[in-house]
Protein backbone atom coordinates (compact mmCIF):
# COMPACT_ATOMS: atom_id res chain seq x y z
CA UNK A 1 0.00 0.00 0.00
CA UNK A 2 1.61 3.31 -1.08
CA UNK A 3 2.10 6.07 1.46
CA UNK A 4 -0.19 9.09 1.33
CA UNK A 5 1.63 12.14 -0.06
CA UNK A 6 1.80 13.81 3.33
CA UNK A 7 3.23 10.69 4.95
CA UNK A 8 5.59 10.18 2.03
CA UNK A 9 6.98 13.70 2.43
CA UNK A 10 7.37 13.32 6.18
CA UNK A 11 9.08 9.95 5.76
CA UNK A 12 11.36 11.43 3.08
CA UNK A 13 12.42 14.31 5.34
CA UNK A 14 13.03 11.96 8.25
CA UNK A 15 15.01 9.59 6.02
CA UNK A 16 17.18 12.43 4.70
CA UNK A 17 17.98 13.82 8.13
CA UNK A 18 18.54 10.70 10.15
CA UNK A 19 18.02 6.99 9.89
CA UNK A 20 16.78 4.87 7.00
CA UNK A 21 13.02 4.53 6.81
CA UNK A 22 12.03 1.04 5.72
CA UNK A 23 8.53 2.16 4.75
CA UNK A 24 9.97 4.82 2.43
CA UNK A 25 12.49 2.46 0.87
CA UNK A 26 9.64 0.03 0.23
CA UNK A 27 7.67 2.78 -1.49
CA UNK A 28 10.48 3.71 -3.90
CA UNK A 29 10.99 1.72 -7.09
CA UNK A 30 14.48 0.36 -7.55
CA UNK A 31 16.14 -1.36 -10.48
CA UNK A 32 19.88 -1.70 -11.12
CA UNK A 33 20.21 1.06 -8.51
CA UNK A 34 18.42 -0.07 -5.34
CA UNK A 35 15.84 2.19 -3.73
CA UNK A 36 18.03 2.89 -0.70
CA UNK A 37 20.88 4.06 -2.95
CA UNK A 38 18.54 6.29 -4.91
CA UNK A 39 17.37 7.93 -1.72
CA UNK A 40 20.96 8.33 -0.63
CA UNK A 41 21.54 10.66 -3.56
CA UNK A 42 19.07 13.11 -2.03
CA UNK A 43 20.53 12.74 1.44
CA UNK A 44 23.99 13.39 0.09
CA UNK A 45 22.79 16.35 -1.94
CA UNK A 46 21.10 18.06 1.02
CA UNK A 47 24.15 17.74 3.26
CA UNK A 48 26.61 18.53 0.49
CA UNK A 49 24.76 21.72 -0.54
CA UNK A 50 24.30 23.01 2.99
CA UNK A 51 27.89 22.16 3.98
CA UNK A 52 29.03 24.07 0.89
CA UNK A 53 26.95 27.07 1.92
CA UNK A 54 28.43 26.98 5.42
CA UNK A 55 31.95 26.70 4.02
CA UNK A 56 31.32 29.84 1.96
CA UNK A 57 29.96 31.71 4.97
CA UNK A 58 32.54 30.46 7.50
CA UNK A 59 35.77 30.25 5.46
CA UNK A 60 38.01 31.14 8.39
CA UNK A 61 36.54 28.43 10.60
CA UNK A 62 37.17 25.94 7.80
CA UNK A 63 40.73 27.17 7.34
CA UNK A 64 41.41 26.80 11.06
CA UNK A 65 40.14 23.24 11.49
CA UNK A 66 40.77 21.89 7.99
CA UNK A 67 38.30 20.61 5.40
CA UNK A 68 37.80 17.14 6.83
CA UNK A 69 37.03 18.32 10.35
CA UNK A 70 34.86 21.14 9.02
CA UNK A 71 32.81 18.63 7.03
CA UNK A 72 32.11 16.64 10.19
CA UNK A 73 31.30 19.81 12.08
CA UNK A 74 28.84 21.08 9.46
CA UNK A 75 27.29 17.63 9.10
CA UNK A 76 26.50 17.57 12.80
CA UNK A 77 25.11 21.10 12.58
CA UNK A 78 22.98 20.52 9.48
CA UNK A 79 21.44 17.36 10.93
CA UNK A 80 19.91 19.45 13.67
CA UNK A 81 19.29 22.75 11.91
CA UNK A 82 17.76 22.67 8.43
CA UNK A 83 17.33 26.08 6.79
CA UNK A 84 14.14 27.86 7.80
CA UNK A 85 14.18 30.08 4.71
CA UNK A 86 15.47 29.69 1.14
CA UNK A 87 18.45 32.08 1.06
CA UNK A 88 21.65 30.12 1.66
CA UNK A 89 23.61 33.28 2.49
CA UNK A 90 21.32 33.66 5.51
CA UNK A 91 21.83 30.07 6.65
CA UNK A 92 24.08 29.48 9.64
CA UNK A 93 23.14 32.22 12.12
CA UNK A 94 23.24 29.62 14.88
CA UNK A 95 26.47 28.00 13.75
CA UNK A 96 28.69 30.11 16.09
CA UNK A 97 26.58 29.03 19.08
CA UNK A 98 26.78 25.43 17.86
CA UNK A 99 30.57 25.68 17.68
CA UNK A 100 30.69 27.17 21.17
CA UNK A 101 28.77 24.20 22.55
CA UNK A 102 30.77 21.62 20.62
CA UNK A 103 33.65 19.67 22.16
CA UNK A 104 36.05 21.32 19.69
CA UNK A 105 35.61 24.57 21.66
CA UNK A 106 37.53 22.97 24.54
CA UNK A 107 40.65 22.73 22.41
CA UNK A 108 40.05 25.78 20.22
CA UNK A 109 38.36 28.23 22.59
CA UNK A 110 38.57 31.07 20.07
CA UNK A 111 36.79 29.15 17.30
CA UNK A 112 33.27 30.31 18.19
CA UNK A 113 34.39 33.95 18.12
CA UNK A 114 36.00 33.40 14.73
CA UNK A 115 32.67 31.92 13.59
CA UNK A 116 30.95 35.08 14.86
CA UNK A 117 33.42 37.20 12.93
CA UNK A 118 32.83 35.19 9.74
CA UNK A 119 29.07 35.46 10.25
CA UNK A 120 29.14 39.21 10.93
CA UNK A 121 31.30 39.79 7.85
CA UNK A 122 28.75 37.72 5.89
CA UNK A 123 25.86 39.80 7.22
CA UNK A 124 27.70 43.04 6.44
CA UNK A 125 28.54 41.83 2.95
CA UNK A 126 24.89 41.07 2.20
CA UNK A 127 23.45 44.15 3.89
CA UNK A 128 21.94 46.87 1.71
CA UNK A 129 24.19 49.75 0.63
CA UNK A 130 22.35 52.65 2.20
CA UNK A 131 23.20 56.29 2.66
CA UNK A 132 25.89 57.06 5.20
CA UNK A 133 26.69 59.94 7.50
CA UNK A 134 29.40 62.32 6.30
CA UNK A 135 31.41 64.82 8.30
CA UNK A 136 29.76 67.46 6.12
CA UNK A 137 26.32 66.38 7.39
CA UNK A 138 27.37 66.91 11.02
CA UNK A 139 29.12 70.16 10.13
CA UNK A 140 25.73 71.71 9.36
CA UNK A 141 24.77 71.23 13.02
CA UNK A 142 25.83 74.01 15.45
CA UNK A 143 28.78 72.72 17.51
CA UNK A 144 27.01 73.25 20.82
CA UNK A 145 24.22 70.92 19.68
CA UNK A 146 26.52 68.10 18.57
CA UNK A 147 26.93 66.49 22.02
CA UNK A 148 23.20 65.77 22.31
CA UNK A 149 22.94 64.18 18.85
CA UNK A 150 22.52 60.44 18.40
CA UNK A 151 23.93 58.60 15.42
CA UNK A 152 23.10 55.04 14.37
CA UNK A 153 25.55 52.49 13.05
CA UNK A 154 25.26 51.85 9.32
CA UNK A 155 23.45 48.78 8.04
CA UNK A 156 25.62 45.70 8.42
CA UNK A 157 27.91 47.20 11.05
CA UNK A 158 28.56 44.97 14.04
CA UNK A 159 30.85 44.98 17.08
CA UNK A 160 32.56 41.77 18.19
CA UNK A 161 34.41 41.35 21.46
CA UNK A 162 36.64 38.38 22.11
CA UNK A 163 39.03 37.32 24.85
CA UNK A 164 41.37 36.20 22.08
CA UNK A 165 43.27 38.08 19.34
CA UNK A 166 40.77 37.02 16.67
CA UNK A 167 41.89 39.75 14.28
CA UNK A 168 45.36 38.19 14.19
CA UNK A 169 43.93 34.67 14.02
CA UNK A 170 41.72 35.76 11.11
CA UNK A 171 44.67 37.33 9.31
CA UNK A 172 47.00 34.33 9.53
CA UNK A 173 44.14 32.05 8.41
CA UNK A 174 43.59 33.83 5.10
CA UNK A 175 44.73 32.08 1.91
CA UNK A 176 48.35 32.91 1.19
CA UNK A 177 48.99 34.33 4.64
CA UNK A 178 52.60 34.19 5.82
CA UNK A 179 53.46 31.30 8.12
CA UNK A 180 53.66 33.38 11.25
CA UNK A 181 52.16 32.28 14.51
CA UNK A 182 49.72 33.96 16.89
CA UNK A 183 50.11 33.88 20.65
CA UNK A 184 46.65 33.26 22.10
CA UNK A 185 47.58 35.07 25.29
CA UNK A 186 48.47 38.20 23.31
CA UNK A 187 45.35 40.24 24.01
CA UNK A 188 41.63 40.50 23.78
CA UNK A 189 40.19 41.97 20.60
CA UNK A 190 37.36 44.38 19.85
CA UNK A 191 36.45 44.53 16.21
CA UNK A 192 34.00 46.66 14.29
CA UNK A 193 32.73 44.95 11.15
CA UNK A 194 31.65 47.30 8.41
CA UNK A 195 30.08 47.11 5.00
CA UNK A 196 32.15 48.78 2.30
CA UNK A 197 31.10 49.56 -1.27
CA UNK A 198 32.35 46.27 -2.72
CA UNK A 199 33.12 44.08 0.27
CA UNK A 200 32.96 43.80 4.03
CA UNK A 201 35.78 44.58 6.41
CA UNK A 202 36.68 45.00 10.04
CA UNK A 203 38.80 47.42 12.00
CA UNK A 204 40.43 46.94 15.38
CA UNK A 205 39.14 49.19 18.16
CA UNK A 206 40.70 50.15 21.47
CA UNK A 207 38.71 49.56 24.66
CA UNK A 208 37.67 53.23 24.76
CA UNK A 209 36.63 53.20 21.11
CA UNK A 210 34.64 50.01 21.64
CA UNK A 211 32.84 51.57 24.62
CA UNK A 212 32.08 54.64 22.47
CA UNK A 213 30.64 52.56 19.62
CA UNK A 214 28.70 50.32 22.00
CA UNK A 215 27.07 53.34 23.63
CA UNK A 216 26.19 54.91 20.27
CA UNK A 217 24.74 51.59 19.12
CA UNK A 218 22.59 51.55 22.26
CA UNK A 219 21.12 54.92 21.27
CA UNK A 220 23.16 57.11 23.63
CA UNK A 221 24.05 60.66 22.60
CA UNK A 222 27.52 61.55 21.33
CA UNK A 223 28.20 63.14 24.72
CA UNK A 224 27.20 60.04 26.71
CA UNK A 225 29.10 57.82 24.30
CA UNK A 226 32.20 60.01 24.65
CA UNK A 227 31.94 59.76 28.44
CA UNK A 228 31.75 55.97 28.11
CA UNK A 229 34.88 56.07 25.99
CA UNK A 230 36.80 58.21 28.48
CA UNK A 231 35.62 56.03 31.36
CA UNK A 232 36.88 52.88 29.64
CA UNK A 233 40.19 54.31 28.53
CA UNK A 234 41.89 57.49 29.76
CA UNK A 235 43.71 57.74 26.42
CA UNK A 236 40.44 57.75 24.45
CA UNK A 237 40.79 60.21 21.56
CA UNK A 238 37.29 61.40 20.65
CA UNK A 239 38.21 63.53 17.64
CA UNK A 240 40.38 60.91 15.97
CA UNK A 241 37.95 58.01 16.41
CA UNK A 242 34.95 60.01 15.22
CA UNK A 243 36.84 61.23 12.15
CA UNK A 244 38.00 57.68 11.46
CA UNK A 245 34.52 56.18 11.81
CA UNK A 246 32.99 58.89 9.59
CA UNK A 247 35.63 58.25 6.93
CA UNK A 248 34.85 54.52 7.11
CA UNK A 249 31.14 55.28 6.61
CA UNK A 250 30.33 53.54 9.87
CA UNK A 251 27.18 55.55 10.56
CA UNK A 252 23.80 55.65 8.87
CA UNK A 253 22.54 58.87 7.35
CA UNK A 254 20.63 61.14 9.74
CA UNK A 255 16.89 60.47 9.69
CA UNK B 1 27.12 74.13 29.14
CA UNK B 2 29.49 72.49 31.59
CA UNK B 3 33.20 72.57 31.00
CA UNK B 4 33.20 68.88 30.16
CA UNK B 5 30.41 69.35 27.65
CA UNK B 6 32.21 72.25 26.01
CA UNK B 7 35.32 70.09 25.69
CA UNK B 8 33.31 67.28 24.10
CA UNK B 9 31.58 69.69 21.72
CA UNK B 10 34.97 71.07 20.70
CA UNK B 11 36.40 67.57 20.18
CA UNK B 12 33.40 66.55 18.08
CA UNK B 13 33.66 69.68 15.96
CA UNK B 14 37.39 69.09 15.55
CA UNK B 15 36.68 65.61 14.17
CA UNK B 16 34.68 67.13 11.34
CA UNK B 17 37.64 69.25 10.28
CA UNK B 18 40.34 66.56 10.38
CA UNK B 19 42.01 66.28 6.98
CA UNK B 20 40.85 63.32 4.88
CA UNK B 21 44.46 62.26 4.26
CA UNK B 22 44.91 61.51 7.95
CA UNK B 23 41.72 59.47 7.99
CA UNK B 24 42.66 57.48 4.90
CA UNK B 25 46.03 56.64 6.36
CA UNK B 26 44.39 55.25 9.46
CA UNK B 27 42.12 53.14 7.32
CA UNK B 28 44.94 51.65 5.32
CA UNK B 29 46.67 50.50 8.46
CA UNK B 30 43.85 48.75 10.18
CA UNK B 31 41.20 47.74 7.69
CA UNK B 32 40.90 44.17 6.46
CA UNK B 33 38.58 43.40 3.60
CA UNK B 34 36.77 40.26 2.62
CA UNK B 35 35.21 39.69 -0.78
CA UNK B 36 32.77 36.90 -1.46
CA UNK B 37 31.61 35.07 -4.50
CA UNK B 38 27.88 35.17 -5.07
CA UNK B 39 25.79 32.37 -3.66
CA UNK B 40 22.47 31.28 -5.00
CA UNK B 41 19.91 29.13 -3.32
CA UNK B 42 20.12 26.11 -5.57
CA UNK B 43 23.76 25.24 -5.20
CA UNK B 44 24.72 22.15 -7.13
CA UNK B 45 28.03 20.40 -7.30
CA UNK B 46 29.08 17.79 -9.81
CA UNK B 47 29.82 15.37 -7.01
CA UNK B 48 26.31 15.54 -5.62
CA UNK B 49 25.42 12.16 -6.99
CA UNK B 50 28.36 10.50 -5.29
CA UNK B 51 25.82 9.17 -2.82
CA UNK B 52 25.04 6.40 -5.25
CA UNK B 53 28.54 5.03 -5.17
CA UNK B 54 29.53 5.26 -1.56
CA UNK B 55 27.91 4.99 1.78
CA UNK B 56 26.75 8.18 3.35
CA UNK B 57 29.09 9.51 6.01
CA UNK B 58 26.31 10.52 8.36
CA UNK B 59 26.89 7.74 10.85
CA UNK B 60 30.67 8.15 10.92
CA UNK B 61 32.23 8.65 14.29
CA UNK B 62 34.23 11.78 15.08
CA UNK B 63 37.57 10.41 14.06
CA UNK B 64 39.05 13.55 12.53
CA UNK B 65 40.92 16.20 14.47
CA UNK B 66 41.50 19.85 13.51
CA UNK B 67 44.35 20.03 11.03
CA UNK B 68 44.13 23.48 9.47
CA UNK B 69 45.78 26.75 10.31
CA UNK B 70 44.93 26.31 14.00
CA UNK B 71 48.46 24.93 14.20
CA UNK B 72 49.59 28.53 13.85
CA UNK B 73 47.82 29.51 17.06
CA UNK B 74 49.97 28.92 20.09
CA UNK B 75 49.57 29.50 23.80
CA UNK B 76 46.24 27.79 24.34
CA UNK B 77 45.54 24.18 25.17
CA UNK B 78 45.58 23.11 21.59
CA UNK B 79 46.71 19.52 21.46
CA UNK B 80 43.50 18.00 20.16
CA UNK B 81 44.90 14.54 19.51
Amino acid sequence: MPLALRDLQAAFAAHIMSNDRADLIAAVVGDSIPAASRLNVYRHHVFHSLAGALAATFPTVQALVGEEFFRKLTHAFVADALPSQPVLAEYGANFPAFVEGHTVARDLPYLADIARLDWTLNVAFHSPAEGHLDAADLATIPAEQLPSKTVALAAGAGLIRSLYPIDRIWTVSQPGAPTETVDLAARAARLLVLRRPDDASFIVLSEGEAAFVTALDAGRSLERAAEAGFAADAAFDLSTVLARLLALRAFAALQ
Amino acid sequence: MTTARIAIAAALAAALALPIAVQAQGNMEKCFGVSKAGKNDCQTASSSCAGTSKKDAQADAWISVPKGTCEKIIGGKLAAS
